[in-house]
């Protein structure tokens, strides 16, 4: 897909939270990396319209996310940093089912692609499980098939391993790489952008960084120093 | 985030959700039409005994009752004082019939067949242009969802306090509770937005 920031702008409160952005995105694998605060979740909030630009816009494959924000988020996932906050009903197979809902699918339809969906990540076994019981690479995982199933093509995803021990990082960091999505991430785990196209850096609300990995990290690394 | 459904095998469990909302209805209005004080206490040990039917276990019935059975007593007390000790009666029945039946019919009913049954009974309102069915179903859903949830959160707030060797007060419990609870609704409808649920 194909997104573009035409000089948009985020202002909250009289404070600027994101200066003016000008870029294209359209590779693959695209990473977002900065201090917190920085304006990396603004950014990428914009892109499917959880955010609003205060000025300039954005279009998504042509369509502007502020006019049509309902046809962008048909095309665009967002996983949310904490995934608690993303899971709306408790029971798992339940809330990967709320988002085929509004497709008018038959009720069997609905159970057979929540249950596909649930293997493919290999987690089968939630189904039936409350998310409150669910440790935290469980959680992620659900929240990524309740976002999967709707069949998105650009998933984006914040802070992915935030939180996670070692081993529920690697099973989350494994589905996420393995996805044939479009994926924009933001992170603070340098080693997850192995691999990627591209990166942008986030200082003071301002794009300071834009390239591939390496250059980008070790900017970073000076930054933050 | 916690459920106030609760898994099992009962017979109302295998009842349908919407044959179990009609009966809570049904309830609630022949609750409000009878005044007879023996026949709202044969009703309400029926209705005891189908919230046991419902085999949960004692502490989890606590946990459900006792929050609203307080504030239950409150008011019908509240209605004893200002008003008369029959009317307090009465009324003390009919809130505490209402609660048992409700309790049995959200522990054995899973938010997503409410919902489901909810957007249904909306729908025609829906073809007359008045609302859209799925928001109604949602919104429903979601304050059911929401119980547990800011009980929850309650009893964080009140360990905080305990933690920090703060008393806990009511009073100042209540205001982050409201702040953490409004703020959780503003992600849970970011989540709804994100998600397209509303599409």
């Amino acid at each position: 897909m194909d997104i573009r920031f035409e000089d948009a702008e985020v202002r909250f409160a009289g404070r600027t939270v994101l200066l003016p952005v000008r870029l294209d995105l359209t590779e693959r694998r695209i990473g977002i990396i900065g201090l917190n605060g920085s304006g990396k979740t603004t950014f990428a909030r914009l892109i499917n319209g959880l955010v609003r630009p205060s000025k300039g816009r954005i279009l998504v494959d042509g369509l502007d996310v502020t006019a049509e924000p309902d046809a962008v988020r048909r095309q665009v996932g967002y996983i949310f940093q904490n995934p608690q906050n993303q899971i709306i009903l408790p029971i798992v197979r339940d809330d990967i089912a709320l988002g085929l809902k509004n497709s008018r699918l038959p009720k069997g339809e609905i159970e057979f692609r929540v249950q596909a969906m649930l293997e493919r990540l290999s987690i089968g076994e939630l189904g039936g499980r409350r998310a409150h019981e669910l440790s935290g690479g469980e959680l992620q995982l659900a929240a990524l098939a309740a976002i999967l199933v709707t069949e998105p093509r650009l998933l984006i995803l914040d802070e992915p391993t935030n939180q996670l021990d070692l081993r529920n990082r690697n099973r989350v960091l494994q589905t996420i790489t393995s996805l044939p999505q479009q994926l924009i991430v933001i992170t603070h785990d340098l080693g997850l952008l192995d691999g990627f196209d591209r990166v942008l850096l986030f200082d003071q609300g301002r794009l300071v960084g834009d390239g591939v990995p390496a250059d980008v990290i070790a900017q970073y690394e000076a930054l933050a120093a | 985030m916690k459920t106030l459904y609760a898994e099992g095998d009962s017979i109302l469990h295998r009842a349908s959700a919407r044959s179990k909302l009609v009966g809570l209805l049904l309830a609630g209005i022949l609750t409000f039409l009878v005044t007879s004080i023996p026949l709202l206490i044969g009703l309400l040990v029926a209705s005891a005994l189908l919230l046991l039917s419902t085999r949960l276990g004692l502490k989890d019935l606590l946990r459900r009752l006792v929050p609203l059975a307080v504030t239950i007593s409150i008011l019908c007390g509240l209605t004893m004082l200002l008003q008369t000790v029959e009317t307090g009666i009465i009324s003390l029945l009919r809130l505490t019939l209402l609660l048992l039946v409700s309790t049995a019919v959200t522990a054995t009913t899973a938010i997503s067949d409410v919902m489901d049954e909810i957007t249904a009974a909306a729908t025609p309102l829906e073809r007359l242009g008045l609302l859209r069915a799925a928001d109604i179903g949602l919104a429903i859903g979601l304050v059911i969802r929401f119980v547990p949830e800011v009980a929850e959160r309650y009893e964080v707030l009140r360990d905080a306090h305990t933690a920090r060797g703060i008393r806990p007060k009511t009073l100042s419990l209540l205001v982050p509770l409201i702040i953490l609870t409004l703020r959780d609704a503003d992600e849970i409808a970011a989540a709804i937005d994100a998600r397209g649920v509303r599409r």
